[in-house]
């Protein structure tokens, strides 16, 4: 064969290559967007937005606006002070007997027993009814109330000595903080509640989506080998277009499912941020976006060829379930330091995390999810040691795919997998 | 890439290939032209549809050479290829319509002349209601016309099929074979795996019988057929003698309905036979060389009957 010719075979050869790994990708797309797993899959997202945004119209002012208001609380004051109530604390007095009487009968969770020689006594005594468990709500209407009684003790207090009432103001709310940002604009105070939990969420989302398309590309496989088509479409296409064609065509679904709930998010979250205003202070920047999709595709093509290969190797769809279930461990891990990361990203599990390929995407998606400005050499090194990874296990995937699809029910031993990888051609 | 008129469709030139410990194809050599049905025969396990295999470039041999069309096979010519696999399947949630404009399209058809050609096909084989019925819904029988026609919707140059009228009715059997043989004359190369031995006979224009990945026997049927047809002579008449003694060409004498059939042995030729009736002074009406079945050379060649090396 002359030169011309050997070129010629070539560029045939990739044209092919990619005409067959388009059409396995078109197809395998369009059945995967069609599922309704898909479609219920997808839509959480806006509807849950939905659900919230409805939620805090029905419930207005908003919820976080009636969670933080004191609850009202129940006092019997034996002291002989008179107490100071300053405004916005609902504190209803009693005599002992009328409070013991309505606690007895479920008017009362609790109330508070001011003693006789307060304050040179300060024990508080706090009756609750007998049969209640310590919840979680009952902890935090505990601390609530607590820090409500502290402030009007200390109200009565200054008041006995007589502190004029602007200076006891004062050494009752010693500072009010107002957030601002670099151009003097004011901005939104961020709190625990949204301004951390949001990226959090897109975290998860975005790591849950690498799996759920993941186990598309496990489940495409192993119904191809258990409806026993695998073989005929080997006839037609070989295995490397055919691997390549399914994680494109997965893949692009799981991108699209993203694409869906990021567009979802950037037209809510002006909307939520009017009904919840620490979520007004949360964007999602362009750069970050970018990089997140970046770790998303890299984190799919490594999660995609194991899984294909597993899809391959594996004797039924429940042994493939179960083989996949092993790798997913390691893309949760980063979630399981969530901790680590919030209080500590410089510390050197974070740091091992997110170099280590199979941890990389999930840790890399909580560190762009928590940081302003992205840490950019931790950025290149998670990168390059991802890429590298994702190259080699689709090259490996690829050869156990052709070395173990045909093995219908039989489960391929150990040294004839790492043969296969290891094969040459 | 083409093919010169008389340079063989598929060459196999002493091709080994071995899983783990055990050689499932053992320096394997035949070769097909266009028009041509070559049968593949041989017990399970023999290395039959590894073979076939290894021409679609599914797996690859460890040793020796294949030439399909002339070069490697592989990406360049399965749009050329047609295969219908032992163990087939159709997607079992989508239309049989839907399926086989898929495997169209992916054998270089666009996605409407998949469409069409499958339309016409399946209704050819009676299909035209189940085409869109979901594989899952489709009897067994309808399920492999189906399937062997999506392998000839391209209209391949060589045709590969594993075992193609397995558990099908004699009916739709035949609508298969005439397909087949239409293919043939389509000038096709064909490659039929099959355990039925008439269907071998009827359709296949040369054998290659393999035992234990070994050629044992390769070659046109009536040449397989001659070579093994010295063993036996069919002789009606009277006087005919019912036992071996004095008759030196003879090993065995088997008298039935009115036949007495006289087992040669190795040395002897019908000649010797017919020479030593004479001199015995029976009256023959008929003196035929017996022809045997292609089952019964299967069974000898695989004993080990030498004159497989005639043919092998």
């Amino acid at each position: 064969m002359s030169g011309s010719q050997a070129r010629q075979a070539r560029a045939d050869r990739r044209r092919s290559f990619l005409r067959l790994a388009a059409l396995v990708a078109r197809r395998d797309y369009l059945r995967t967007v069609r599922r309704r797993g898909f479609i219920v899959g997808t839509a959480v997202l806006p509807l849950a937005i939905a659900g919230l945004l409805g939620l805090s119209v029905v419930f207005a002012p908003g919820f976080e606006e009636q969670a933080a208001a004191p609850p009202e609380m129940a006092l019997v004051n034996e002291s002989g002070l008179q107490l100071v109530i300053p405004a916005g604390y609902q504190v209803r007095q009693y005599e002992q007997a009328e409070a013991r009487e309505q606690l007895r009968d479920g008017r009362l969770r609790e109330y508070y027993i001011i003693p006789a020689d307060y304050p040179s006594n300060r024990a508080v005594l706090r009756a609750v009814a007998a049969s209640r468990g310590p919840g979680l709500e009952d902890v935090q209407r505990r601390s609530t109330q607590q820090q409500a009684l502290a402030v009007v003790l200390r109200a009565t207090l200054l008041e006995r000595q007589e502190i004029p009432p602007d200076v006891a103001t004062g050494l009752l709310e010693p500072f009010l903080i107002d957030d601002t940002t670099v151009d003097g604009e004011g901005a939104p105070a961020p709190s625990f509640n949204a301004g951390f939990m949001l990226p959090y969420a897109f975290t998860f989302l975005f790591v849950m989506s690498i799996f759920i398309t993941s186990g598309y590309l496990l489940q495409s496989v192993t119904e191809e080998k258990e409806n026993r088509v695998v073989e005929i479409l080997l006839s037609s296409v070989p295995p490397l277009p055919l691997m390549t064609g399914k994680i494109v065509g997965l893949g692009a679904a799981g991108l699209t499912q993203v694409a869906i709930w990021v567009a979802t998010a950037l037209l809510a979250l002006p909307l939520l941020g009017q009904r919840f205003p620490d979520l007004a202070a949360f964007e999602i920047r362009p750069l970050v976006i970018a990089l997140a999709m970046v770790f998303f595709v890299l984190g799919y093509l490594t999660y995609g060829a194991i899984f294909a290969a597993i899809g391959a190797l594996a004797p039924g769809a429940r042994e493939a379930q179960q083989y996949s279930g092993f790798f997913g461990f390691f893309a949760v891990i980063p979630l399981i330091f969530a901790g680590v990361f919030l209080t500590d990203p410089a510390s050197p599990i974070v740091v091992a995390l997110a170099i280590i390929p199979l941890t990389a995407p999930a840790a890399m998606l909580q560190i762009l999810a928590l940081t302003f400005e992205p840490p950019w050499p931790l950025v290149v090194a998670s990168l390059a040691s991802l890429g590298v990874f994702a190259v080699l296990a689709a090259v490996a995937a690829a050869r156990v795919f052709r070395a173990t699809l045909l093995l219908y029910g039989a489960r391929p031993s150990l040294r004839g997998v790492v043969g296969a990888i290891t094969a040459r051609g | 890439m083409s093919v010169s008129p008389g340079q063989p469709i598929v060459l196999v030139r002493e091709v080994h290939k071995r899983f783990g410990d055990l050689d499932v194809v053992r320096d394997l050599s035949f070769e097909i032209a266009g028009g041509e049905v070559l049968g593949f025969l041989g017990p399970n396990g023999a290395g039959k549809t590894t073979m076939m295999r290894m021409i679609l470039d599914i797996i690859r041999p460890d040793a020796g050479l294949i030439e399909v069309f002339g070069g490697t096979p592989g990406l360049a010519h399965q749009q050329r290829v047609g295969y219908l696999p032992e163990e087939r399947g159709l997607y079992r949630d989508v239309s049989t319509l839907d399926t086989l404009a898929y495997f169209g399209a992916l054998k270089g058809l666009s996605a409407a002349e998949a469409r069409r050609r499958a339309v016409k096909l399946l209704t050819d084989v009676g299909l035209a209601e189940a085409m869109t019925k979901k594989a899952s819904e489709l009897s067994r029988g309808m399920h492999q016309k189906a399937q062997v026609v999506s392998t000839v919707l391209h209209e391949p140059d060589l045709l590969i099929i594993d075992e193609p009228f397995q558990g099908l009715d004699p009916v739709n059997a035949q609508l298969l074979r005439e397909m087949v043989l239409g293919q043939r004359d389509r000038g096709a190369a064909v490659i039929m795996s099959t355990h039925d031995m008439n269907d071998a006979q009827t359709l296949c224009d040369r054998i290659l019988l393999i035992d234990h990945g070994r050629r044992l026997l390769y070659g046109r049927v009536a040449d397989v057929q001659r070579a093994f047809s010295s063993g036996a002579v069919e002789v009606e008449g009277d006087r005919l003698p019912t036992h071996v003694n004095g008759l030196r060409s003879v090993s065995d004498v088997v008298p039935a309905d009115g036949v007495v059939r006289f087992l040669l042995r190795e040395e002897a030729e019908a000649a010797d036979l017919f020479r030593e009736l004479a001199a015995l002074d029976a009256d023959v009406r008929r003196f035929q060389v017996a022809t045997p079945t292609l089952n019964e050379i299967f069974i000898r060649a695989v004993a080990g009957d030498p004159r497989a090396e005639l043919v092998g």
